[in-house]
């Protein structure tokens, strides 16, 4: 019953949405580009904020002049809410392409983005994937989709090179780590992805130790069961409340390790943690991909960000901005607004100054994976969050072992 | 409507005892299956006692914080017999009042969740007697279902438009832990685990010690009874939902200081609620308190044997279970 009205109401407001966004599509002069986030919902927050990185990426393409080789035509912005669910997704993504977006951007989930990536794939409409972990999007030759973020298994495996070239770096080694992940495919893959790669550096899982997506309020009980393995670094994947209350189990129990070592973790580089976490938050690493604190670009998109829309650009945000740029540089490339024109150009195209910190230009597969995303280690720093390895991204000096007991 | 809730008739004698010879007796079954259950995990489970031992004192405490968000809810559905959807919503509701009185004012987060009392009991005050009154007709259960529904979309996007979805905290001046038989006792957790004692206990009290109490359980067992003595239903129905609302109140103020703040973050408790108080009996606080325990604990001690998503699994389980021993609940007067 429940389900059936909201449905109802669903259906109503994409009635809505289609009557009001009807003339958006068909002219000439101008592009549409479609955004696919959760704008409500339990991941409103992150939604939005990506939201608005890719509007401000519009704005400024626009304000530079547009897509100069098709007469300087304008970009426009068609929002979709996936209210963080597959099936809506879908829909609204469907919508966004009937009305004329030649290409897309999304969607921050995993599920959302299996969907929509299908979708886009029978419209024959490029994707740009800006958040989404999964490898199982692009493992079904997609020739449309394409993903700017390195994916679960890559992450998996350089978090765990990183945390051993770091444990060789400063003479702490490394051998024994235990491992907590939340439940279901993004957690479960990074972590086999990363159980795969530390066997070959040596370094032996403990303790594994999965807790579930929703009703997980405390993390002590969980936390200790992963300490019960004596591990020398704790390691950790998930979204921000859970990770945010193993920091705070950590610190309760106080427990004698190296370090807490988050993979793609969706709280330890996100730069309200280190006050939302206090002294809990001090000292933790984190490996994931990162907007990249040492180009003069993305320190100035994150200015403006800040400005315009009074709260920091996280990386998520940055990721959609840098979407974008792909489908304008795409357009500049093809020199026309058709979507398979595009898909060409986007297939071949390279990008050198990465708004990420990246091992290299941005550059895709044939699967349409980055050739180049890779991690690297950020660590929350007085309060701040500081990229500290490999040294080349480098804002500050690694601390390790990371926590005084 | 359906009169199985604990407020019966036979109740509203002058001095009833707190706990019925009945109620006893389920506790004490209750806690002899809870402690044959403990012995088995120490000495058949094989994990390591100290293990067990955290386990148990988190899920205490966890019952605690569970026990704490039915108790509002069982109220509702005791005397109002509707399925308050809300409930998480404004869970949600009062934690972020107290992040704005803590965060703007400057007050210590417990002063102001003493604040958020008043401030929800109005509201849940004025929403039955503006809104809720007007669709509790006889005809139709739906109705009053589906706007404590609408009442939750709005909090919850209201809130969104408010505040961002951006996770926010209030922090407490009495964070930090406890040891305790080498485990660690989370203090602020405690204190939520001890408010709800006091709050089952204060409730009790009010209900079976003062004539609002009298009026209340009069509405509960026979409206149209009621309403012939000469007692205002609709007024009692507006006190009634103020009262879950001020439950509601200080569960959010003692769960805002350990809770990352997102406008949904009341509604993950919403479900488990529901289960509890079915659980433990419609109406029942000695149900709602032990229920919440009892799931509490099942998820903790559960979760060293079935990680992930398999502890709530045996909380359902366990739920199934209940209910075809004991349809009405754990603490629920037979039909």
């Amino acid at each position: 019953m429940r389900k059936k009205r909201l449905s109802i109401a669903a259906a109503a407001a994409l009635l809505l949405g289609l009557t009001a966004c009807g003339d958006n599509g068909g002219s000439s002069d101008e592009i549409a580009i479609g955004a696919v986030h959760p704008l409500s919902g339990p991941l409103a927050g992150v939604g939005g904020m990506m939201n608005d990185g890719a509007e401000l990426a519009v704005d400024d393409i626009n304000a530079a002049g547009g897509i100069k080789s098709i007469h300087g035509a304008k970009l426009t912005l068609m929002d979709g809410d996936s209210e963080g669910s597959a099936a809506v997704g879908q829909t609204e993504a469907r919508r966004l392409v009937s009305d004329g977006a030649v290409a897309l951007i999304g969607t921050y989930q995993s599920d959302v983005t299996e969907n929509v990536a299908a979708m886009a794939e029978r419209s024959d409409v490029p994707l740009v994937i800006d958040v989404a972990i999964d490898d199982k999007i692009l493992s079904h030759g997609y020739k449309y989709v394409f993903r700017i973020q390195p994916n679960a298994s890559t992450m998996g495996a350089s978090g765990a090179e990183v945390l051993s070239q770091i444990g060789k770096a400063t003479g702490q080694d490394v051998t024994k780590v235990s491992y907590m992940h939340i439940e279901g495919a993004f957690g479960e893959s990074t972590y086999q992805a990363f159980r795969k790669e530390a066997e070959k550096q040596g370094i032996q899982v403990v303790r594994n130790v999965s807790y579930p997506a929703t009703n997980f309020s405390d993390a002590t009980t969980a936390v200790t069961q992963a300490l019960s393995g004596d591990p020398d670094v704790l390691v950790v994947s998930g979204y921000y409340p859970d990770n945010l209350l193993i920091a705070e189990a950590v610190k309760a129990i106080n427990p004698n390790i190296k370090a807490v070592f988050g993979i793609a973790s969706g709280a330890y580089d996100d730069t309200s943690f280190p006050s939302d976490g206090g002294a809990a938050a001090n000292g933790v690493l984190s490996a994931n991909y990162h907007y990249s604190a040492t180009s003069k670009r993305a320190q100035d998109i994150r200015k403006r960000f800040q400005e315009k829309y009074g709260r920091p650009m996280e990386t998520a945000a940055m990721l959609s901005y840098q979407a974008v740029e792909v489908i304008a540089a795409g357009l500049e490339k093809s020199g026309s607004n058709d979507p398979v024109a595009l898909q060409n150009a986007i297939a071949n195209i390279r990008i050198d100054d990465t708004l990420l910190e990246f091992k290299g230009p941005i550059e895709f597969d044939d699967k349409g994976e980055n050739k180049n995303a890779t991690v690297i280690v950020t660590q929350v720093q007085k309060g701040r969050i500081e990229q500290v390895f490999p040294e080349e991204f480098a804002t500050s000096d690694l601390i390790f072992p990371a926590r005084d007991h | 409507m359906s009169k199985t809730t604990n407020f019966s008739p036979e109740q509203t004698s002058a001095h009833p005892p707190l706990l019925k010879r009945r109620q006893t007796r389920i506790i004490l079954a209750t806690i002899a299956v809870a402690v044959l259950l403990v012995a088995g995990v120490y000495l058949l489970g094989g994990q390591p006692t100290r293990l067990v031992n955290q386990a148990l004192i988190s899920g205490v405490l966890l019952g605690g914080v569970y026990a704490l968000v039915s108790l509002g809810l069982t109220l509702i559905f005791g005397v109002l017999h509707i399925v308050n959807f809300a409930q998480g919503a404004m869970l949600t509701l009062s934690m972020y009042t107290v992040f704005m009185l803590s965060t703007q004012a400057g007050l210590n987060p417990y002063l102001a969740a003493v604040l958020t009392i008043p401030i929800m009991f109005a509201f849940g005050w004025a929403f039955q007697a503006g809104i809720m009154n007007r669709v509790m007709g006889d005809t139709s259960h739906e109705r009053p279902l589906l706007v404590t529904l609408g009442l939750s979309l709005l909090i919850i996007n209201g809130l969104l438009m408010a505040f961002g979805g951006r996770p926010a905290a209030v922090e407490s001046p009495l964070a930090g832990s406890i040891s305790l038989f080498g485990t660690l006792v989370d203090r602020p957790r405690l204190i939520a685990c001890l408010g709800a004692l006091v709050v089952g206990a204060l409730l009790t009290l009010v209900l079976r010690k003062t004539p609002l109490g009298l009026a209340i359980r009069a509405v509960a067992a026979n409206d149209t009874g009621a309403a012939l003595v000469g007692v205002n239903v609709k007024r009692i129905y507006a006190m009634t939902f103020g009262l879950g609302a001020v439950c509601v109140a200080v569960a959010g103020g003692l769960m805002a200081p350990f809770t990352s703040l997102i406008p949904t973050a009341g509604e993950q408790f919403t479900t488990l609620a529901f289960v509890i108080v079915v659980l433990g009996g419609l109406g029942s606080i000695p149900g709602a308190l032990v229920g919440g325990l009892i799931v509490g604990l099942v998820q903790t001690v559960g979760s060293l044997y079935l990680p992930g998503g398999g502890s709530l699994l045996l909380v359902f389980v366990l739920f199934l279970l209940v209910l075809f021993l004991r349809p009405q609940g754990l603490f629920g007067a037979k039909q």
